[in-house]
C-alpha cells in the first residue's frame, strides 16, 4: 500500500539526487478509503517523526483538509482521529510519485510503489 | 525464514518442525555447493534469488507463518509509536507483530519479489505498508526508522561487498541516536540433524562461509495455486515436480558480527558502548539460533 504514513518517509534515491528530493509528488492517482483500527498511542508516538508540511500538502492533494497547517500544541482526540484517518485510511492504489528535483517517476500499481532504480540510476 | 531441508525418513521437516508440506514434496534434494560469477552479481541474484521467489511465492508463503522467538522478542521490546523497516520482508510474516499490541508500532515491508509483496500487503488479514525495492538502496529520509529487521535476506547477496552494502543501508535507515536493528542469516553450523545436508567444500575454511544452492521443490499436483496451469495440461497425467535452486551464502561463526562491524566503520561509526562526542553502534547481542546467526545492534550519538 501507499498511504501517507509511508509517503512521509519516502525520498528519491536516484544517483546524485540528494537535495529537494522530498516529498515525492503524486500524479494521476486513484485512491480508496478503507477503515483502519484507531490506535491513539501509536499516532501520538509517531507524531514527532512526521514532516508536517509534507503531510498537509499531500493530504490536500488527496482532498483532505481536516488537519491544521501547523502542528497544534494541544493534542486532543479529535486531532488524533483526523491524523489517523489521513495517515492510515487513504490508500493510493494506482498512479505515480514524482521526484520534485530530478523528476524520476516511481509508479504505484495495485497499491505497491515501485522504488527500484535502473542500473544506471543507482548512486 | 527457514529453509526446508526435508528428509523423508524423518517424521517432520527438521528446519521448520512441520511435516505438512514435506509430504507434498518430491524426494529430497541435497544442498549443493556452488561458486558464483562475481563479475555480475546483480544478474546472478536476479536469476538465482529474485526470479525464484517470484515463481515459488504462494507455496513458499504457505510454509512461512511461524515467527522465530528471538525476532518476536525483539519486536515485543519495541516501544509503542515507533516505526520500522522489514528489509526483505518476504510474505510479511513479521509485519503483524507484536500480536499482543496490534497497531502499536508500524513495520513497513520491503522486498525485491513483487509476488511475495502481493501476499505481504495483507499479512495477518490487515492492510500492510509494503515497498517494492532493493535492500541495497535507501529510498527513505535517512535515519527515519526507529528500528529495522533483516531476516534471512542478506545471505542471498552474492558477494561480500554487496552483503556489507546491505548492512550499511540498514544502519543508515535507522535513527542515529536510538535506532535498533536485528539481522538474521543462515549459518554453516547447522543443528545436529541438518548437518548432513550441508556440503563441506574447499571454501569451507571456517572464515569465509560457503556459497550453496538450496533447492525448492514445487510439486505441481498438490499446489492449488497452480490449478489453472494444470487444467491446460493433459488432465490425468501427473506433471513433473519443478526444482528451483536458490542461491545462499551460509555464514560461518563470527562472520556476521564482523560484517556488521566493518559496515559500521565504513560509515564512520564507533563500535561499542557510548563515548563522548561521537556516533556509534553497540552490539546488544549476537548468537546462533536454530541454524542461524543473529546480531542485534543499537545506534547511539553523543554529538
Amino acid at each position: 500500500m501507499v498511504r501517507l504514513i509511508t509517503h512521509n518517509l519516502l525520498a528519491c534515491h536516484a544517483k546524485n539526487c540528494t537535495s529537494n528530493n522530498f516529498p515525492l509528488q503524486f500524479k494521476d492517482i486513484e485512491i480508496e478509503l478503507r477503515e483502519a483500527e484507531f490506535n491513539p498511542d501509536f499516532i501520538r508516538g509517531f507524531l514527532p517523526k512526521l514532516e508536517w508540511k509534507a503531510l498537509i500538502d499531500a493530504a490536500k492533494q488527496l482532498g483532505d483538509t481536516s488537519l491544521p497547517s501547523e502542528q497544534p500544541e494541544m493534542i486532543d482526540d479529535e486531532f488524533l482521529k483526523n491524523l489517523h484517518h489521513v495517515l492510515l485510511e487513504i490508500h493510493i492504489e494506482e498512479g505515480a510519485m514524482i521526484c520534485p528535483n530530478c523528476q524520476h517517476v516511481y509508479p504505484i500499481s495495485n497499491g505497491i510503489p515501485n522504488m527500484l532504480l535502473a542500473e544506471h540510476e543507482i548512486g | 525464514m527457514c529453509i526446508h531441508l526435508y528428509h523423508h525418513t524423518l517424521p517432520h521437516c527438521y528446519r521448520c518442525q512441520s511435516y505438512l508440506f514435506c509430504t507434498f514434496m518430491a524426494p529430497p534434494k541435497a544442498v549443493t555447493a556452488t561458486s558464483i560469477d562475481t563479475s555480475d552479481p546483480q544478474t546472478y541474484e536476479d536469476q538465482h534469488v529474485h526470479s525464484v521467489y517470484d515463481q515459488i511465492a504462494p507455496h513458499f508463503s504457505s510454509t512461512r507463518y511461524k515467527p522465530w522467538p528471538i525476532i518476536a522478542q525483539f519486536l515485543s521490546s519495541i516501544p509503542t509509536g515507533w516505526i520500522g523497516l522489514d528489509s526483505g520482508t518476504g510474505n510479511g510474516k513479521y509485519l503483524p507483530l507484536p500480536l499482543d499490541r496490534p497497531g502499536s508500532i508500524w513495520t513497513i515491508g520491503l522486498d525485491r519479489s513483487r509476488n511475495l509483496l502481493s501476499i505481504a500487503q495483507n499479512a495477518g488479514g490487515v492492510a500492510r505498508e509494503v515497498i517494492w525495492g532493493d535492500v541495497l538502496d535507501n529510498p527513505w529520509r535517512h535515519g527515519v526508522f526507529d528500528y529495522a529487521i533483516s531476516i534471512a535476506t542478506i545471505h542471498h547477496l552474492a558477494t561480500p561487498v554487496r552483503r556489507k552494502a546491505a548492512v550499511k543501508s540498514l544502519l543508515k535507515s535507522i535513527d542515529p541516536s536510538h535506532g535498533r536493528a536485528l539481522i538474521y542469516v543462515w549459518a554453516i553450523e547447522q543443528d545436529t540433524l541438518s548437518k548432513r545436508a550441508v556440503p563441506t567444500g574447499e571454501d569451507d575454511n571456517g572464515t569465509d562461509g560457503q556459497d550453496v544452492f538450496v533447492p525448492w521443490v514445487l510439486a505441481s499436483q498438490t499446489s492449488k495455486t497452480n490449478s489453472k496451469q494444470e487444467h491446460t495440461e493433459e488432465t490425468d497425467k501427473p506433471k513433473e515436480s519443478q526444482v528451483f535452486n536458490r542461491y545462499y551464502h551460509m555464514f560461518t561463526r563470527g562472520e556476521l558480527r564482523s560484517l556488521v562491524e566493518n559496515a559500521a566503520r565504513d560509515i564512520g561509526l564507533h563500535i561499542g558502548k557510548e563515548v563522548s562526542g561521537a556516533r556509534g553502534v553497540e552490539i546488544i547481542q549476537d548468537g546462533w539460533e536454530r541454524s542461524n546467526y543473529y546480531v542485534e545492534i543499537r545506534r547511539w550519538s553523543t554529538e
